[in-house]
């Protein structure tokens, strides 16, 4: 099996997706198509944790190398940087 | 008096109000987080805190910081900081630092913390930071905000080798944000104007507390064996736990060697190495870049002038020669070195930098210079 069904969102939950992606795409894949197709914010960073397995997805990692299965949701979060 | 004091504390079971008393915390930033950490701990009893911060008191930090007064305008943040923590328990040892962490705290003083508190405001002081309690395997609680969202980051480096780093999880984005701030690789440019993130004290109060639980957590000796975030919604009250995950090829903690030990010594190049066994051509890191020399290709094509100073003390302004006026100048910027090239070239310098690190059969060796 090549591809996977995801339940992608925000963390705000205001944006959430259904679809379906080839597991070698990685965490920084998924973060550049959320914002790119959701228009996020380009002046903040992103990171993407699976709410399935409480666990973050590495930007380099790819989804099969992560574990991702079908029915995972996963959350892009920002990475807050102010104090 | 002292006992009274505690005395509702005292009545739940579990709090170890002695362990908080002698626990030992340093707060790395006096902002709008780091005003309600200093705070929280303060109340908690925590007998000896440290804060850090380089800044001065504006009038917009009124509306986040519980220290701070309009009376304090233009004063040291830590320092102000510092005061308003002994007015509220007289019992804290408190003491201010007014400057950057990064020239201030030794190996030995970042070591000397149960945990320090990570409240700046930008990625490159939370690198450094994290760097630092690598290297000393200090418990690390990195936080952050923006208008909406707190988020706590805890880094047990106490429990082992095996925890993931502050940088595992960064994207590149981040670096690329960083970048921005320079030319050449390594020069800040001049020009460079930082975007602010507007924050309130919703969001800073909540990680605040956040932060000083995980730290009580640290002091009750409750240490996970792994790193674990929080991100908070502060809209919503809906909070996500999630364990980080460690990459193996992080920059940040994958340089470093299944041991690490420290040596302090003079930083004059001569004597650095003396008494550790190496191979000319071995390599070594410095903490930070080091520019070595500038050369206009107009003025002097062939003449290389030896600089050997910390990057930072330079600017983007230096690509422009002061004698022709031309974008002319070659700058050399490194920050690794072979131990030959720094016998053969630079043994009459000294080094311009935190440490450096020596990486010999999976064990590392941190340099710090005195």
């Amino acid at each position: 099996m090549s591809e996977v069904n995801l339940i992608i969102r925000t963390a705000d939950q205001t944006r959430k997706a259904e679809v379906t992606l080839d597991l070698t795409n990685t965490g920084a894949d998924i973060i550049q198509a959320s914002v790119d197709n959701w228009a996020l914010p380009t002046d903040t960073d992103y990171g993407l944790v699976s709410t399935s397995s409480g666990k973050t997805i590495l930007p380099n990692s790819s989804l099969s190398d992560s574990g991702i299965k079908d029915g995972d949701v996963l959350e892009v979060q920002p990475v807050l940087v102010a104090g | 008096m002292k006992a009274e004091r505690y005395q509702r504390h005292s009545l739940i079971d579990w709090f170890p109000q002695e362990k908080i008393k002698a626990a030992k915390i340093g707060i790395v930033g006096c902002g709008a987080v780091g005003n309600e950490v200093a705070k929280n701990l303060a109340l908690l009893g925590v007998g000896n805190l440290d804060l850090y911060d380089f800044d001065k008191i504006e009038v917009h930090n009124l509306t986040r910081s519980i220290l701070f007064r309009e009376s304090d305008i233009g004063k040291s943040k830590s320092e102000v900081a510092a005061s308003k923590v002994q007015e509220l328990d007289s019992n804290v040892n408190v003491n201010a630092f007014h400057g950057d962490f990064w020239d201030l705290m030794t190996l030995d003083m970042v070591e000397s913390y149960d945990c320090i508190i990570c409240c700046v405001d930008n990625f490159e002081a939370r690198i450094r930071l994290n760097q630092l309690c690598l290297i000393t395997k200090t418990n690390l609680i990195n936080t952050g905000i923006d208008s909406k969202f707190c988020q706590i980051e805890l880094f047990p480096f106490q429990s082992g080798n095996n925890v993931a780093c502050f940088e595992c999880n960064l994207p590149n984005s981040a670096y690329e944000r960083m970048q921005q701030r320079y030319s050449c690789g390594w020069l800040k440019k001049v020009s460079f104007i930082e975007k602010k993130i507007p924050t309130t004290i919703i969001t800073s109060s909540l990680t605040g507390s956040l932060a000083a639980s995980k730290a009580l957590n640290l002091i009750r000796g409750e240490t996970p064996s792994a790193a674990t975030r929080i991100l908070v919604n502060s809209f919503t009250g809906v909070s996500t736990i999630s364990l980080i995950q460690q990459s193996c090829e992080c920059i940040g903690c994958s340089s470093f060697g299944d041991s690490i030990s420290r040596i302090s010594v003079s930083p004059k190049i001569k004597s650095s190495f003396k008494g550790i066994t190496y191979e000319s051509d071995d390599q070594i890191s410095t903490s930070e870049p080091i520019l070595i020399s500038m050369r206009c290709h107009n003025c002097e094509p062939e003449e290389n002038n030896i600089i050997f100073k910390n990057s930072s003390n330079f600017d983007s302004t230096v690509s422009t020669c002061r004698k022709c006026g031309e974008d002319s100048v070659d700058v050399d910027i490194n920050d690794t070195f072979t131990l030959s090239e720094l016998e053969n070239k630079f043994s009459d310098y000294s080094f311009p930098c935190k440490y450096v690190h020596y990486k010999l059969n999976n064990q590392s060796i941190i340099i710090e210079m005195e």
